[in-house]
């Protein structure tokens, strides 16, 4: 049978033009925003925000067009396959409603947007390098590439302390978890001498099969470079003891690119993750199922107990991301075909319901600080039905109730945790997702709820009109909330509610056509 | 002498490199202890590589040092931000966000 890539009979350098279109359809565009700076009268308008949409969108015509074919570029260092197109459309996904979401927040700034939107498309580009990276080399240069776009993205709300504080939290955390990565890779390469994933993985699958594994010092140096390296990812997907620059920046970050780290950054380190855990931990070096389920366990009851306990709503969505951090891990450890797709339609389920809930923090966000207090939400239910209702959507979708994609997630993976004989785990699990609906559904209880609105507004003006006339009307401007204009909410932040409600309610009803999607991405997984 | 040592060497520096991470106040020394475990990797991998007769090494020291020069060039972005705003670059300066 002939493989499509020898009907083209492809050399090299197209091979590896070909493994990073999308990318670079993606990058290319970046610069086309960022050079728009030097034309004040293009910069003006909202020129960058159209051409970042139209790049998401030539890009993902292009994931499409190649969606068949198993490309490696760049002798092994890319590899372009089913398993990236999964995830390639869900960080796709992530970008295209952070860019939504984005116009109407920045707006209120006075800051340059060519560079915000730009720096959204290189984020993309290179978590998409990340998920296809097949090389210790690329998969360091992807995990920094995507970090520094991050870290300037958490604090480009210039002049405002808060976000500045997030960026360096996050840029010391964030660094000091890439020194683990290639620390670790250090010692993977003393042990095996390659630096290419499945060079590595041929390696120790025969070292184990002669009994090579214990002789020298093969054995202690993969064990060291293996944990060194877990620890590296960890950090990047918001485990629990490395957990601690999640709250934070995602406090102090803009809400759009609160969204975009905890969809984007949160899948692609997971996707990484997959990618590496399947091929070279597996293996009898050590037991690192027992300490990933120890670390599944202890994100869960800590993002739900701090989530619990706090009364910010950004803050309460970072807790509840590490929590389900945790849930996420669970598919990893129950392994197998069914462990790794189930984990797979978990990541999508997340990507949509996390972005729908982060779009109506963007709307009732304002300057003042309490406006990220959970009781700002009171009594939105009356005023806002269509927006409480779908926050209630997400809402239930995150703490897994039925007809929701969160509960089909959970489904999923806890069901391989248990044909993988993992009950205690599952338990556990079952334990803090009861527990995590408590917080869920305080949010929507304070929705529904009547009084607290009128209570909140008449202390509010109360306090600004005595002694303060002529500043009372600027404060009231100010105080406006981002997503309402003129008591509408933003077209755009409807637009990212729409399609988060339809994927959420489509993969609650619909989760054959995604799950069969999940496994058709798995069998690839390991093909080069 | 085997790679032995040379990975011991670089474990301890990378070690130093982490405790001044979590130890020191002051947000340059901590920007220099990342700079020391970027390069107590480099060592390592430049022994490895050697020890080993393999090319692969010496380019991914190439690589994380152009990514640590890219970082340093962020950090110290971070740095400046930060100065303007809390006139110091005491670590512990940075407690505005807890809620």
């Amino acid at each position: 049978m002939l493989d499509s890539t020898q009907i083209y009979n492809m050399n090299l350098l197209e091979k590896g033009v070909l493994s990073v279109m999308p990318e670079a359809v993606i990058i290319i565009f970046a610069f086309i925003v960022l050079f728009l700076t030097f034309f004040e009268k293009l910069s003006k308008s909202d020129n960058p925000y159209y051409l970042s949409l139209i790049s998401i969108g030539f890009s993902f015509i292009y994931v499409l067009m190649l969606s068949g074919r198993t490309v490696n570029g760049f002798s092994g260092s890319i590899v372009f396959n089913r398993f990236d197109v999964f995830f390639f459309i869900g960080i796709l996904f992530s970008g295209f409603l952070t860019i939504l979401m984005s116009k109407v927040y920045m707006d209120n700034f006075k800051l340059p947007l060519p560079e915000y939107y730009s720096l959204i498309l290189f984020g993309v580009a290179s978590m998409m390098f990340l998920v296809s990276s097949n090389n210790l080399i690329m998969l360091f240069l992807s995990i920094e590439f995507m970090s520094v776009t991050a870290y300037i993205l958490t604090g480009y709300l210039k002049g405002n302390s808060r976000s500045t504080e997030a960026a360096l939290k996050y840029f010391v955390l964030g660094t000091f978890a890439s020194a683990f990565v290639i620390f670790g890779s250090v010692f993977i390469y003393a042990a095996t001498g390659h630096l290419n994933l499945y060079n590595i993985h041929y390696f120790i699958t025969s070292a184990s099969d002669k009994g090579l594994i214990n002789f020298g010092n093969i054995k202690i140096y993969l064990a060291i470079g293996l944990i060194l390296f877990l620890v590296g990812l960890a950090f990047k997907m918001s485990l629990f003891p490395f957990h601690a620059w999640t709250p934070d920046a995602y406090d102090g970050a803009p809400t759009p690119v609160t969204n975009f780290m905890a969809t984007g950054v949160k899948i692609a380190a997971f996707a990484i993750f997959l990618r590496v855990y399947s091929l070279i931990y597996n293996f009898n070096i050590m037991d690192f199922n027992n300490i990933l389920w120890l670390l599944a366990i202890l994100s869960m009851t800590f993002g739900n107990i701090a989530a619990i306990m706090s009364s910010n709503i950004k803050r309460l969505l970072a807790y509840s991301s590490i929590a389900q951090a945790g849930y996420i891990l669970i598919g990893i450890i129950g392994g197998g075909y069914y462990g790794y797709s189930g984990t797979l339609f978990y990541l999508l389920a997340y990507i949509f319901m996390t972005a729908g809930a982060f779009a109506i923090v963007v709307i009732f966000e304002n300057f003042d600080l309490m406006s990220l207090d959970i009781k700002k939400y009171s009594g939105i239910g009356y005023k806002y039905p269509f927006v409480a209702a779908a926050m209630t959507f997400f809402l239930l979708s995150l703490a897994g109730i039925p007809v929701t994609s969160g509960f089909m997630g959970k489904f999923y993976v806890f069901s391989a945790a248990i044909k993988s004989r993992y009950d205690l785990l599952v338990l556990i699990a079952f334990i803090n997702s009861a527990f995590a609906a408590f917080y869920y559904i305080k949010i929507i209880v304070q929705m529904y709820m009547p009084d607290g609105e009128r209570l909140i507004e008449s202390s509010s003006t109360n306090g600004v009109q005595p002694g303060r006339g002529s500043v009372g009307a600027d404060l009231n401007k100010s105080n406006n909330d981002f997503g309402i204009i003129n008591g509408k909410i933003n077209e755009g932040l409807m637009i990212v509610i729409f399609i988060c409600l339809f994927f959420t309610l489509l993969m609650g009803i619909f989760p054959q056509i995604f799950i069969n999607f999940a496994h058709n991405s798995i069998n690839s997984l390991w093909s080069i | 002498m085997s790679v032995n040592g040379y990975l011991i060497v670089a474990s301890i520096i990378f070690c130093i490199g982490a405790l001044g991470v979590l130890m020191r106040k002051n947000l340059i020394v901590v920007f220099m202890s990342l700079e020391l475990m970027f390069n107590a990797a480099n060592l390592g991998l430049v022994a490895v590589s050697s020890y080993l007769n393999l090319i692969d090494g010496d380019i991914f020291v190439i690589f994380v040092m152009v990514v640590a020069a890219a970082e340093a060039a962020i950090a110290l972005g971070i740095a400046v931000a930060f100065y303007r705003e809390k006139g110091t670059v005491d670590i512990d300066k940075a407690n505005e966000l807890k809620l």
